[in-house]
């Protein structure tokens, strides 16, 4: 799976990652956070080694995250399959030292472990290849 | 030769199914009757255990260089003999079913094979050829080979040379990248699974001229050189432990270390994979007891308990032990607001922390699981658990009705 990802060229991720970013810009305008985060976890490039793509995509998440101010609400409308690559994005969020990226990404935190366990943390952590 | 995952949906499919059962478990669990019959403490802590043939002995190393046998006489666990010869930890014991021959592997680099004669255990040292430690060990089922798995990335093939008097090892070698975590037998006596710390689980052919004989039984895998490479399964991206093949031979499971779980059907160039995620931590060890249905055992303290539908869909059912039903979350939602409260260093965290911790059957990581059988069965209701709170827990599912459509 890797190959086909590296086999693509950045330029092309980058293109669909500001693709992304303005759709999200349109969620947010419509008051939608929660359809935003998800546009911004559908299609993280974890699988490419560059960290230019990676960056860009963070970037776009950041936003996303930052944005869901209501964190009850987050989970009651965010289905499961989003949990992992959320909590990988939240781990950047914590490693960046930002205060108030830091908090938010506390709370959210918080919350994902009581809905999706420990193992969703264990995931994140033991997983050195797949990153975001 | 990388099996694709069935869909990328079943993943996720099988973990919102997680969170259902966890919730039902509550109402629905409480009450029963309890699922492990016996309770015992052999000591501060237990490496791995073995049972002896007709079931009346166990023999288990107390994380030291010993390796302790107790027999049950009148209710009560006695200490009859004291395996003495490894200088360093005992990591792997097998107990063969027919031949009464107990094999042993340590961190010292050595492997010993016991047989009982009229003055006690005698032993005979095999020479693995390592030089890191020797870290699983089990007989193949026709109890003329031993597998060792070993942190030196090698995984040794012992057998008996008849004339020499001699157990011979030969290494499959320059396959593994990492310690060789687990290993597992395939019914065949000949095909032999092993997971690894980089990640992989592969499968091998172990046939040795002379010893296996080629017979139909074994399929194609009869015509596969020593030490071949029949599948490498590339799912996990972090250490696996504890793989095992179903009675049959046609599924295989394996454990990673990032709370997953895997299930490989028709093993070889056309495998086809599911991964279930698990909500809670990881485990070490796994065994089947039956084509239906796995238990895992590992740092949740708690047996899971894992089964397959008509279809062949995996999916997590409940944990064995009450425990884990009564307040799981709410103790997951304690220690985080312990946690924050250490971090603003205020007490307001806290003072709701009180939550019962109601003490199940293992109070620390399971990293061993039996089955408790005199002979190979296609299935079993009996199985012991040990692990580093050194006790061996006997458990019983005649009286689990839900679970006894699986078996």
């Amino acid at each position: 799976m890797a190959e086909i990802v590296e086999a693509d060229n950045y330029e092309g991720i980058i293109t669909r990652i500001e693709h992304k970013s303005r759709k999200i810009e349109s969620l947010l305008k419509q008051y939608k956070p929660v359809e935003a985060l998800k546009t911004a976890l559908e299609g993280s490039p974890p699988k490419t080694k560059d960290e230019r793509c990676k960056s860009a995509n963070w970037i776009v998440v950041h936003r996303a995250i930052m944005a869901n101010k209501d964190v009850d609400s987050l989970f009651s409308a965010l289905d499961p399959e989003y949990y992992d690559i959320l909590m990988k994005y939240l781990y950047r969020g914590l490693s960046t030292g930002d205060r108030p990226t830091c908090d938010q990404c506390l709370r959210i935190h918080e919350k994902l472990t009581e809905k999706a366990g420990l193992g969703c943390i264990l995931r994140c952590l033991a997983d050195t290849v797949n990153t975001v | 030769m990388k099996p694709a995952r069935k869909s990328k949906d079943k993943l996720w499919a099988s973990t919102h199914r997680v969170t259902i059962w966890h919730l039902d478990s509550r109402s629905r669990f409480t009450g029963k009757s309890m699922a492990a019959t016996s309770v015992h403490k052999f000591a501060q802590c237990i490496s791995c255990h073995a049972w002896s043939p007709d079931l009346s002995m166990i023999a288990f190393c107390p994380n030291n260089s010993e390796v302790h046998i107790y027999k049950l006489s009148e209710d009560k666990w006695e200490k009859v003999h004291v395996l003495q010869k490894h200088d360093q930890i005992v990591s792997g014991i097998d107990w063969s079913y027919r031949s009464n021959k107990i094999v042993t592997v340590s961190h010292d680099r050595n492997s010993y094979v016991w047989n009982q004669e009229a003055t006690g255990w005698v032993p005979t040292l095999v020479i693995l050829r390592l030089n890191r430690a020797a870290l699983c060990v089990q007989w193949s089922p026709k109890e003329n080979k031993f597998a060792v798995g070993s942190g030196a990335k090698t995984v040794c093939i012992c057998y008996y040379e008849q004339e020499n008097n001699w157990w011979v090892s030969k290494l499959i070698r320059k396959r593994h990248d990492s310690s060789v975590t687990s290993i597992a037998w395939h019914p065949n006596n000949v095909l032999l699974a092993t997971t690894s710390t980089d990640g992989k689980c592969r499968v091998f052919s172990t046939f040795i001229k002379g010893v296996d004989a080629k017979d139909s039984a074994m399929g194609n895998s009869a015509d596969t050189k020593f030490g071949e490479q029949i599948v490498q399964l590339d799912l996990c991206f972090c250490w696996a432990f504890g793989v095992r093949w179903s009675p049959s031979g046609n599924t295989l499971a394996y454990v990673g270390h990032n709370s997953m779980i895997y299930f490989v059907d028709e093993v070889g160039p056309s495998a086809a994979a599911q991964s279930v995620a698990i909500r809670d931590l990881p485990l070490r060890d796994v065994l089947f007891l039956s084509e239906r249905m796995v238990v895992g055992v590992g740092f949740d303290c708690n047996p899971m308990v894992f089964v397959a539908d008509e279809s062949g869909l995996w999916s997590f059912l409940r944990f064995l032990d009450e425990r884990k039903s009564a307040s799981s979350s709410a103790k997951y939602g304690s220690q985080f607001s312990e946690a924050f409260g250490k971090f603003y260093g205020q007490s307001k965290f806290s003072a709701s922390n009180n939550v019962e911790q109601s003490r199940g059957a293992h109070d620390n990581c399971i990293n061993c699981i039996l089955p408790l059988a005199k002979q190979r069965k296609s299935s079993v209701t009996r199985f012991t658990t040990s692990g580093l709170d050194g006790k061996i827990v006997t458990w019983d599912l005649q009286k689990q009705e839900d679970l006894l459509d699986y078996l």
